[in-house]
């Protein structure tokens, strides 16, 4: 074995020397992070981005004049890759065991938040590392284009569409802008707030004409009045009304829907009656038969809205039947968008449903959540983000390198194989 | 049809599978184990089927019914991998490993049916959570192919058509994968915004794809055979702790993929 008699620094470099590199690369970043704070990636907002990812590319072309090196070999090879993706698994672990968050919390530990733990993708390591990756992929790839063999095509797609992603992802990030936007039923809005709750005036205004929402038919559930837990309390049970199936069990109680109105509003004598206005809560007319002494009891369950009183139906002293409180099957927005000097859009935006307009995306994404149907507001999010596009074709590419592997394994059998 | 109903067929097929992993080494004429082993499969799909009908949406929102996919693939993915490279170990290991995740249903079900929010409701579901059940289960069969090579390494006599084997499973789940990520990734542009956001699952997804990305390149050089099996085995349980861990860990609370109560 010749590595064993090679001394460490000697070239060609491979594992050992690649962890040395790497980990210097990470107490470096430590260092930084410690002494001067967290990276303000805000720093690479464009022409920053554009002007970084130039120097790149030409430092690759000329970098790889020096292919044949030892060093070029060893930056560019398997050992110095694996070490890579290795330094990013474990920022990968740190940030999937430590909650992340946006901004700096005084509640963390300093062990944690000195070293920037609680904001990997901001440290100075972690940015470090990027750097070197989008350089080590970047010239694998130069080094392998040079002796360009068309049979390569999975390990093009993989590698190209990924250092695409991986540029669009990172140096892009700073150029995306995300706001929110709260709009009023039957009001403009043009006041949108990014993440420090700043206000932004963007070239867009919003007018909500309307907003509506579906639910999904509730559960019924057994509820103890004095201690407010589910029944029976080692395995509640669920009845879900409104659907196929008329009668179940809940706890010692038979229980028979006879009746169930999605759109339900309380009359004068107690009943509910269908009525389609966003004022109607699911309810439903159940009947209850205790088990083992043959208690009855009828009545209507409702959970109601801010308008309508909840109805709970009494079994016992201690037991009622109570009705969950719906949950949104879909929720929508009906509005105006009018960009500055272009005609008026109409959409209707709903969850996975946005609107793609001024090379802005709005979203819908949430509602006053007490009111419900009745929500006098819809939250929007506005979204811009240049990088888009190179961030889908390094998508397209990696997916296209995905369905090969896919397709086809692993055909090259090894030299060991044959050893 | 319901999950009540779910034992009138998960019984039958854990039958079928757990005889024909057996008779594929008792007899030598293996036809009958062949039959039983389609027949468990045709059993537990049918059953999946009529759930998805009777739900009137893909059953692939709670584990539960990722679970029920898991033992699908996972015995389907099997039974094709022992027809083609004809070992046995694999139909018994993957029968027995399917049957482990039936059970596992059945006594600690966690199947409310809860209803699909909104942020699920798009085409990209079904294909995302496929695609994943796919690759789980193909990197699945790898790790017990991992385990059984390592066993003849310690006896001193590791097979090379394992490794071949191995690798290809590897090869073919990471794709399924990264197929996953990638739907998953544009997806959530529609959905959140960002297509990626280190949303706590997305960080764990991407330490499962450098996990089996260090495996992959690892074996292209000189084959350290042992480290690179101990890597698939590690990467499989963090893959395990993305899949299902992941809501035991404290970073979940705020995950937007912490579907189930």
């Amino acid at each position: 074995m010749i590595a064993h008699k090679r001394k460490i620094g000697r070239f060609p470099w491979r594992y050992k020397e690649s962890l040395v590199f790497i980990l210097s690369v990470i107490i470096i970043g430590i260092v930084l992070q410690v002494t001067i704070g967290k990276v303000d990636f805000n720093l690479f907002r464009a022409p920053v981005n554009i002007i970084t990812g130039v120097c790149i590319v030409l430092f690759l072309a000329i970098f790889s004049l020096a292919r044949k090196t030892p060093f070029y070999r060893w930056f560019s090879g398997v050992p110095f890759s694996v070490t890579l993706i290795g330094a990013l698994l474990a920022f990968g672990l740190v940030m999937g065991l430590i909650p992340q968050q946006p901004q700096a919390d005084s509640q963390q530990h300093a062990i944690i938040t000195l070293p920037g733990f609680n904001q990997v993708t901001s440290s100075w390591y972690f940015v470090l590392v990027y750097f070197i990756t989008l350089l080590s992929l970047g010239a694998l790839i130069a080094r392998r284009l040079i002796r360009f063999n068309i049979r390569d095509y999975a390990f093009y797609l993989n590698h190209i569409g990924l250092w695409t992603l991986l540029f669009s992802a990172g140096l892009g990030a700073p150029d995306m802008k995300r706001y929110m936007m709260y709009v009023k039923e039957g009001e403009l809005e043009w006041r949108a707030f990014d993440g420090d709750r700043r206000t932004g005036y963007l070239p867009v205004t919003i007018q909500l004409n309307d907003f509506d929402m579906e639910v999904y038919p509730p559960k019924l559930i057994l509820l103890n009045r004095l201690s407010g837990k589910l029944q029976p309390e080692s395995k509640p049970d669920y009845f879900p009304v409104g659907r196929e199936k008329t009668n179940g069990v809940l706890g010692d109680w038979k229980i028979e829907v006879n009746n169930y109105i999605h759109d339900a509003i309380p009359d004068n004598d107690g009943t509910y009656r269908s009525v389609a206005i966003p004022a109607a809560a699911p309810a439903a007319n159940v009947t209850a038969t205790h088990t083992a002494t043959g208690d009855v009891r009828k009545g209507w369950v409702c959970y109601g809205n801010t308008v309508q009183p909840h109805r709970v139906l009494p079994l016992n002293s201690d037991c009622c039947i109570f009705m969950t409180q719906p949950q949104p099957r879909r929720f929508l927005s009906d509005v105006d968008v009018f960009f500055k000097n272009e005609p008026k859009i109409h959409a209707v935006l709903e969850v996975n449903k946005p609107l793609k307009a001024g090379g802005w995306t709005i979203y819908q994404t949430g509602y006053d959540r007490k009111a419900g149907r009745m929500s006098a507001y819809s939250s929007l999010e506005l979204v811009y983000d240049p990088w888009l596009y190179p961030a889908y074709a390094g998508i397209a590419l990696l997916a296209a390198g995905s369905v090969c592997l896919v397709c086809f394994g692993n055909r090259k059998k090894k030299s060991y194989e044959l050893e | 049809m319901s999950w009540s109903e779910f034992l009138w067929f998960a019984i039958p097929a854990v039958i079928c599978w757990l005889t024909a992993g057996t008779l594929v080494y008792l007899n030598k004429k293996d036809s009958a184990a062949d039959l039983l082993m389609v027949a468990g499969i045709i059993i537990f799909a049918a059953f999946i089927i009529g759930l998805w009908i009777g739900q009137k949406e893909p059953p692939l929102r709670t584990i539960g019914e990722t679970r029920l996919w898991y033992s699908f693939f996972l015995a389907t993915i099997g039974y094709f991998t022992y027809r083609h490279w004809k070992y046995k170990w694999m139909l018994s290991f993957s029968s027995l490993v399917a049957c482990v995740f039936v059970f596992i249903n059945i006594f600690k079900p966690e199947i409310h049916s809860t209803d699909l929010m909104p942020a699920l409701r798009s085409y990209w579901f079904v294909p995302h959570v496929t695609v994943y059940i796919l690759s789980y289960a193909m990197l699945g069969a790898a790790t017990i192919t991992s385990a059984i090579q390592l066993v003849n390494i310690n006896k001193g006599k590791p097979d090379p058509k394992l490794y071949r084997l191995m690798d290809n499973a590897v090869y073919v789940g990471f794709g399924f994968l990264m197929l996953g990520l990638l739907m998953g990734a544009v997806w959530a542009k529609d959905a959140w915004g960002h297509y990626w956001s280190w949303d706590p699952k997305e960080t764990w997804a991407f330490i499962t794809v450098a996990a089996y990305l260090v495996y992959i390149h690892i074996r292209l050089l000189k084959p350290d055979a042992k480290l690179a099996l101990w890597i698939l085995f590690l990467a499989f349980v963090l893959l395990m702790i993305t899949w299902i861990g992941i809501n035991y860990l404290p970073v979940s609370q705020n995950s937007v993929h912490t579907y189930t109560n």
